[in-house]
């Protein structure tokens, strides 16, 4: 394990060899435990070490080079300096450059697992055991991925700042089709440590989808109410939490720009039970103690009963406005209200269950439009019970408007998505979500 | 260092980062770009018999190792308005980023194994390797088939890529000056809210050695120019942005002037605006006529990913998708029009995926995947060509880092151009109604490669056989195979362009990779063209 003394003994040197007024110094490192699997036997797996020292370097003048390096040897580490500082000098001054930060109290984070640290293949290989074996039970074919890692970050400059944070993460996702190519089905779990991984329980959940799921009903494009799984509902909640710059905002290009000038802060959007907020602290996600301005990490609220709370001003922006500088939205909890997703189809007349969305793109950014694709499983839902597969469909829609027509949430579980990371959110039930046209792909 | 004067000279900056260079243990192994050695330098191999030593007395049956040096470099502006007013910031950035490592790949009891470090030392190399066999035999224990690789002939070899200049000696100054000024000419009309441009470029030392006798030097180099602007229209709530879309190769230097930023950049701050104000689009069914810069992608996405090996089998299931090209339909499906001719190629000049030797330490070739519209081939690697009965790799095999696991990774897949004299105005003249499509847009396809979504940056509406004005809020959705049977037309060779992606998306941990796709204009009939938003 990267140590917080090797942390500070690679930002010091790095700092002792700076002739620039300011220098900021940020090392990564992660140690990687991995096993692929597919058609129901490992494929590839792997133990990595990486890491990395990234170094900015600054004039008095705002003139700023940025360089990064691998080799943490006393010559590469001296070299990545005189490359930042050379190209420093040459670059004309940045004017959104901010000045160095003092030392900071970050807080504390207790998302590091030493069970999880310390495991290997051994410790992973009886989940990927479990899963295919079910699939072998169902005659059916298992592909997917399991991860441990191990990871350090340190920030550092010459102010005397200095951070230092371990923390784990684990997941594991796996797709079950069937031999005909007719039906697949898919789980993923997802926590810092790897002991809340339970891959019995997962292939449980995909195999049923997968078996359910053939002889699916064509139904026609148009627009249906949904109930989204958790994991269809944190690409979407995180595509949302990209939006919140405030640069964009104020400046005309975002949904939460008004026509004519000003933003829709202060103003009910959604519905009273919508609550979207980042949480560095919650125990389940591997967060860091500072974010992207090094700032110590604290909670926030971007959405709070249906209101738009708070834009994300980076410290630039921030000073310009007059403002406190806010983390980056991520971390992200959509709060639920407390129904399991069995409740939720109990209480819907007709609605598809989404398992998981896929490929989702941008249309336009004004507007928060994007369009996507469901994946891994499609189901009718009449009279509250799990009626018929159906097949995929393309989606053309907006994460602002599909909350804003949400009419119930679920409970809360960590998510990782296809598209947006690891978020907290709820299965949801919305209404008039826009399935574009009939996708025949399994 | 310290005393060097506050602008360097360009020369004094060239020396400065070849000084600087000799010193770190990357530079000192892969050497001098421009070498003019067939072999690959005694240290580097020195490295790899430590590795294939330890692997085989750790009782491995195949191993290779490789040892990677990439570098990014990437500076540029980006011009837009100060809060709350008009007066523009100009805000610059420079970057250069090194990784170095290895990475060790074995077989042992019949099962891949792989570890990588950061540290290239021959005590870390026989660590990683005893860990890369640990890993194999591990896993042995979920094995569902034992692995088989198609044989190659072994090479010691050392190769780079075609550039005139390397780019890394062009001095960070004359970078920006050049972004600078293009950026300040799209920005001249106070009606555009923001320009940006950037100038990346990347290089690959690559080392492999195997136990099969292989011992390759390679280095790639490769230019990624761009120019962006963006247009608001705050009283009605419209943003628009059009990008010059330049053709990013394996190139060096010379390819950034044959961009010619300065003369597009006008022309940008000009489409930008118009496509401000232009009208959307009626939806419906609509004659297409797509320019290389758009239609690139189409060919990645519908062709190049459909027509991959490791899809069609299940290995990809999990995160990428299959593929609707199941192996039954080799050689014999209809995949589009009898003019389309299609070739996965890493020999192509200029490509992104073009390397001699693929990290399976195979030759490279060009093959047939499509053929007069009938599906011929797959994309395949060493470890799974005899699953579909071949005798012998395509070469299409690559990581994207020291730290990862090489796998199946797309070709150059490009289309054939059509007949000598066949040009632009010929497509559009044929049209009563239809849109031009530049450049891309957003793009989205299912997990099968078969119904697709794909807007553009730019679109100009074609009435009558004539190009009109520009149009907006375009989209066309269809399904690939019935999208490349509506191919009536393709401009002849004299319009063949490559464009491409540095970031093509791939595998768990997931990969990148860089492509190009070479095509000439192409007409499609009757798409169906949806309103945006």
């Amino acid at each position: 394990m990267f140590s917080q003394q090797d942390a500070k003994n690679i930002i010091g040197k790095v700092i002792s060899y700076s002739k620039l007024p300011d220098c900021l110094v940020s090392v990564d490192w992660t140690e990687d435990v991995f096993i692929r699997f597919a058609v129901n036997g490992i494929t590839t797996s792997g133990y990595t070490i990486t890491q990395n020292v990234s170094i900015s370097s600054s004039t008095d003048d705002k003139r700023t080079g940025n360089a990064q390096v691998t080799e943490v040897s006393d010559d590469a580490l001296r070299r990545g300096v005189e490359q930042a500082e050379q190209m420093a000098k040459i670059t004309p001054p940045n004017p959104e450059n901010m000045p160095a930060l003092p030392p900071q109290e970050y807080p504390m984070l207790a998302n590091f697992d030493t069970y999880t640290a310390a495991a290997r293949g051994d410790l992973l290989i009886p989940h990927v055991k479990a899963v295919i074996e079910q699939a072998r039970s169902k005659d059916l074919v298992a592909a997917g991925f399991i991860e441990r890692t191990a990871n350090a970050a340190a920030v550092g400059n010459k102010k005397g700042l200095f951070g230092y944070h371990t923390y784990t993460d684990a997941e594991m996702s796996h797709t079950v089709r069937n031999r005909a190519g007719s039906s697949s089905g898919w789980a993923a779990q997802s926590s810092v440590t790897l002991k809340d991984l339970d891959g019995g329980a997962a292939a449980r959940i995909s195999t049923e989808k997968c078996v359910r799921g053939v002889n699916r009903k064509k139904l026609d494009a148009g627009k249906y109410t949904v109930i989204l799984e958790p994991a269809a509902v944190g690409d979407l909640a995180g595509l949302l939490g990209f939006s919140f710059g405030a640069r964009g905002a104020e400046q005309g290009q975002s949904w939460l720009s008004k026509k004519g000038g000003g933003t829709y802060v202060g103003e009910k959007m959604f519905p009273e039970f919508i609550t979207l907020r980042s949480d560095p602290f919650h125990p389940k996600l591997s967060s860091t103690p500072w974010g992207a301005s090094l700032l110590p990490n604290r909670k926030m609220s971007w959405i709070e009963n249906g209101v738009i709370k708070n834009l994300y001003y980076d410290r630039f922006w921030a000073s310009k406005a007059g403002k406190e500088p806010t983390s980056f939205p991520t971390e992200l909890v959509l709060d639920g209200q407390g129904s399991s997703l069995e409740d939720l189809i109990k209480s819907t007349d007709r609605a598809l269950l989404v398992t998981r969305l896929w490929y989702i793109r941008m249309l336009q950014p004004k507007t928060s439009q994007f369009t996507g694709l469901t994946r891994d499983g499609v189901f009718l839902v009449e009279n509250g019970k799990v009626t018929d597969p159906v097949t995929n469909f393309r989606w053309n829609e907006s994460p602002v408007e599909v909350l804003q027509r949400t009419t119930k949430l679920g409970t809360p579980i960590r998510v990782t998505g296809g598209e947006t990371g690891t978020q907290i959110v709820p299965p949801l039930v919305t209404t008039e979500f826009n399935m574009a046209s009939v996708s025949d792909a399994v | 260092m310290s005393d060097a004067p506050n602008i360097l000279t360009r020369r004094g900056f060239v020396a400065m980062t070849t000084a600087a260079a000799s010193v770190a243990a990357a530079d000192r192994l892969f050497g001098d770009a421009r070498s003019s050695s067939t072999k690959p330098d005694p240290a580097l191999e020195r490295l790899g018999a430590v590795a294939l030593a330890e692997a085989r007395k750790q009782g491995a049956t195949y191993a290779d190792l490789r040892i990677c040096r990439y570098r990014n470099q990437s500076s540029g502006f980006r011009l837009s308005p100060q809060r709350g007013s008009n007066i523009t910031d100009e805000v610059p950035f420079v970057f250069d980023d090194q990784s170095f490592g290895f990475g060790v790949r074995v077989i042992a009891n019949g099962q891949w194994g792989f570890a990588a470090s950061p540290n290239v030392t021959p005590e870390e190399i026989v660590r990683m390797t005893r860990e890369a066999v640990g890993v194999a035999k591990a896993n042995s224990a979920a094995q569902s088939e034992a692995l088989e690789l198609a044989p190659t002939k072994a090479y010691v070899d050392r190769w780079t890529s075609d550039f005139e200049k390397d780019p890394f000696t062009v001095s960070i100054d004359e970078k920006l000056d050049l972004i600078h000024g293009a950026a300040l000419s799209i920005k001249k009309d106070p009606k555009v809210f923001s320009a940006s441009g950037s100038l990346r470029f990347h290089s690959e030392d690559k080392y492999f050695a195997s136990s099969e006798g292989s011992s390759i030097q390679q280095l790639i180099v490769q230019s990624y120019p761009g120019l962006r602007a963006t247009a608001v229209d705050m009283k009605n709530g419209l943003s628009r942005s059009r990008s010059y879309k330049i053709e990013p190769q394996s190139a060096g230097w010379e390819s950034i002037p044959k961009a010619n930023l300065g003369e597009n950049a006008p022309r940008i701050r000009a489409e930008v605006l118009e496509a401000l104000a232009a009208p959307p689009v009626t939806p419906g069914k609509k004659d297409l006529v797509l320019v290389p810069s758009h239609l690139w992608l189409t060919i990645h996405e519908s062709i190049g990913h459909s027509t991959e090996l490791d899809r069609a089998l299940g290995y990809e299931a999990n995160y990428a998708g299959t593929s609707f090209l199941t192996t039954d339909k080799l050689g014999k499906l209809s995949f589009g029009s009898e003019l389309i001719n299609v070739f996965g190629d890493r020999t192509n000049a200029g490509g992104l995926a073009t390397v001699k030797y693929d990290d399976d330490g195979v030759l490279t070739t060009k093959f047939p995947i499509i053929e007069k519209g009938i599906f011929k081939h797959y994309q395949t690697i060493r470890d799974q060509a005899h699953l579909i009965g071949e005798k012998e790799s395509r070469g299409c095999c690559y990581g994207d880092s020291w730290s990862s696991v090489p796998f199946q990774r797309m070709p150059n897949v490009w289309l054939q151009p059509g007949p000598e004299g066949v040009n632009l105005n010929d497509l559009i003249s044929g049209v009563e109604d239809g849109i031009l499509i530049e450049g891309d847009g957003s793009f989205s396809i299912d997990q099968q490669r078969y119904n697709f979504q794909f807007g553009g940056d730019a679109f100009w509406e074609i009435k009558n056989g004539k190009k009109g004005g520009m149009l907006s809020r375009v989209a066309y959705q269809s399904k690939t195979t019935d999208f490349w049977h509506s191919c009536d037309g393709i401009a002849g060779p004299g319009y063949w362009q490559q464009f491409g992606a540095p970031n093509d998306g791939k595998g768990e941990p997931a990969q990148i990779n860089a492509v190009s796709h070479g095509c000439c204009p192409a007409r499609f009939r009757q798409v169906n063209v949806l309103l945006t938003d």
